[in-house]
């Protein structure tokens, strides 16, 4: 058979990182308690390796592998190295959580480094299927993961929740699948744009086909109204494990719903029209409801998951704008997909560092931060600013971009209530900092006679638990310092001069849009 | 030749059976078996489909076959893994009652 060998190479990174993965299970087994540290530093300098690999093998390679399986161009270049970035950023987060909360380090390495490998593919898949089996290779290693805390019931809960309802939304979408096949007799992108544009094939099977696979893939995105088990899952997961899922499995997702709009039904125009309003609807529902019922939220990675559904809504905007040879809106993804993970790494860092030292996860233990541990409550601070979408700060840059691009595109009206989410999502992102900066921390002696602080209280608690909360944090690990430090980093360049990042994903677009 | 209208709605029977079950069973282990159903609708669907393509019922396109085979397979380890969850589950609660795992609610 053509083709099945060829080009082969040109997988080396995906072959080398399967390696790693199994190494890093391998070598769990020869190492003393004691060393399992080195199996994160293992992990971290392969994925460094794999992206530099990436980036002097791949530059500017515009092949196919597999008969037009997979693809080989910036795009997924692009994705490739953010995933495998990412990876480094959330594994070193995690080094200290992992020692002190979770057992078995090597299980959990390995699987991260396998759902990595998932992601890259999912930036690559050109079919059905593949893309299918990618997102199978994630999503499996973040049911593990999620349940990963085994004695844990709030974990086991999670990964309950998750596992079913993520077999369920597979389900739909191989039912999907199948109608597109049964109506097509393929399932390459390609070959749906040219059914589609050709008018052969089409009907009531294709059009049910197309929906299942726009459900099924609305499940993964956690898009409104299907979007009830991210906040559990979000909730009962290990933090770094929650910051993965919220950074990593939506940018994939996304990925893949990307190129599988971009090059599958976009082009064909009188039919994409007519679908763009579903889109954007679906988007609008997505950021209010994320938005509004985040401001109700007590727990802090809750009122993350919530925020992230808003955001959500935010890139379902830029989807539903996309346009033939349009690569403004592509950008916007994009670039919004890069600028929320250097965001949410910078948040999620902070808190684990928060939770490593006291154990806690809820708005009101953040109170009096700013006493406690100043450098991290500025570093959250400026997070939540970030997300919310102030400007000098990544998250003003990414929303101008893309809501820019999508009004642009014609839809004014969604890109207008997109700033309005923005605006209610400001409320809850404020909450958090006036609990670090303004209230005080619990068992401080009251500094003025505010109103409420007349009530002491009583001495029991002031001598027992109090104290040990409302003491001083000790300043993160150097892990965690670094990590936060590079995503502080990123959060200013990509406020201040996110032109050379636009270059390069400027190119990633055109690879999936032709004719732009 | 038996039409492929027929497979499609054994098919479309057999997937409802299974969202009926995912919505309305209560024990865990059941929902998965329900969505197991669901996986199959969709193996009878996939072959039907191939082996209909060329309007003789004769196979002439074997995508669906194979699509078939992978779903099968990532369907095995699907179960396994939710078991795997399941059996996690009961060791700490002692239940696998989807309606009393409710430690976390909006």
């Amino acid at each position: 058979m053509p083709g099945l060998t060829e080009n082969l190479l040109l997988l080396t990174p995906e072959f080398a990182l399967t390696g790693l993965a199994l190494l890093v299970l391998a070598v769990d087994l020869f190492l003393p308690e004691s060393r399992k540290g080195w199996l994160a530093l293992i992990s971290i300098v392969g994925l460094l390796g794999l992206a530099v690999l990436s980036v002097v093998m791949l530059q500017g390679r515009e092949e196919t592998l597999y008969g037009g399986l997979l693809a080989v161009d910036r795009f997924a270049l692009v994705f490739k190295v953010f995933f495998l970035g990412l990876g480094v950023l959330i594994i070193l987060s995690s080094v200290d959580f992992v020692r002190k909360h979770l057992s078995h380090p090597g299980e959990f390495y390995g699987i991260l480094l396998l759902s990595i490998l998932g992601m890259n593919f999912m930036a690559q898949a050109r079919e059905l299927l593949t893309a299918y089996i990618a997102l199978e290779l994630l999503s499996f290693s973040l049911y593990v993961l999620t349940a990963y805390a085994r004695s844990n019931p709030k974990s086991n809960e999670a990964g309950l929740k998750y596992i079913i309802i993520g077999a369920f939304s597979s389900a739909l979408l191989l039912y999907g699948l199948s109608m597109v096949y049964s109506s097509l007799g393929t399932t390459s992108f390609a070959a749906i744009r040219d059914a589609l544009a050709s008018g052969a094939g089409a009907g009531p099977t294709l059009w049910v086909g197309l929906a299942l696979l726009i459900v099924g893939l609305g499940f993964k995105l956690a898009a409104v109204p299907f979007h009830m088990w991210a906040p559990d899952v979000y909730e009962g997961a290990s933090l770094p494990v929650t910051a993965y899922l919220a950074i990593g499995s939506k940018a994939a997702a996304f990925a893949l719903v990307l190129r599988l709009f971009a090059e599958g039904i976009v082009p064909v125009v009188d039919i994409w029209s007519r679908w763009q309003i579903i889109v954007a609807v679906m988007a609008a529902v997505t950021m209010l409801v994320g938005n509004l019922v985040a401001l109700a939220q007590r727990n802090l990675k809750r009122l993350m998951a919530y925020s992230s559904i808003g955001h959500v809504g935010f890139l379902l905007a830029g989807i539903a704008a996309l346009g033939p040879g349009d690569t403004l809106v592509a950008n916007g993804i994009i670039l919004y997909l890069v600028g929320y993970a250097v965001t949410s790494i910078v948040v999620f860092a902070a808190l684990i560092a928060f939770f490593n030292h006291t154990g806690q996860e809820e708005i009101a233990d953040l109170a009096g931060l700013a006493d406690r541990q100043p450098f991290l409550a500025a570093a959250l601070a400026i997070g939540m600013f970030s997300l919310s979408g102030l400007p000098i700060f990544a998250g003003f840059t990414i929303k101008f971009y893309l809501f820019t691009a999508v009004a642009r595109a014609g839809f004014l009206w969604l890109a207008a209530l997109a700033v309005f989410a923005s605006f209610i999502s400001l409320y809850y992102y404020l909450q958090v900092i006036r609990q670090m900066y303004i209230q005080p921390a619990p068992g401080a002696p009251p500094e003025q006679s505010h109103g409420h602080a007349a009530e002491p209280p009583p001495d029991s608690n002031a001598h027992g638990a109090a104290p040990d909360a409302a003491s001083a944090i000790p300043s993160p690990g150097w892990r965690l310092a670094l990590v936060l430090g590079l995503g502080l980093a990123g959060v200013f360049w990509l406020g201040v001069y996110p032109a050379p990042l636009v270059a390069i994903i400027e190119g990633a677009s055109r690879a999936i849009l032709p004719g732009g | 030749m038996v039409p492929l209208t027929y497979f499609q709605l054994l098919s479309a029977a057999l997937f409802a059976i299974g969202l009926y079950g995912v919505l309305a069973r209560r024990s865990a282990v059941l929902i998965v078996l329900s969505i197991e159903l669901m996986l199959n609708a969709v193996n009878i669907n996939l072959i039907a489909a191939a082996s209909h393509m060329d309007g003789v019922g004769r196979f002439s396109n074997f995508d669906g076959q194979i699509i078939a085979i992978f779903v099968i397979t990532i369907a095995a380890a699907e179960v396994g893994l939710a078991l795997a969850i399941i059996l996690r589950m009961y060791r700490n609660r002692a239940t696998v009652d989807v309606d009393e795992i409710n430690l976390m609610k909006w």
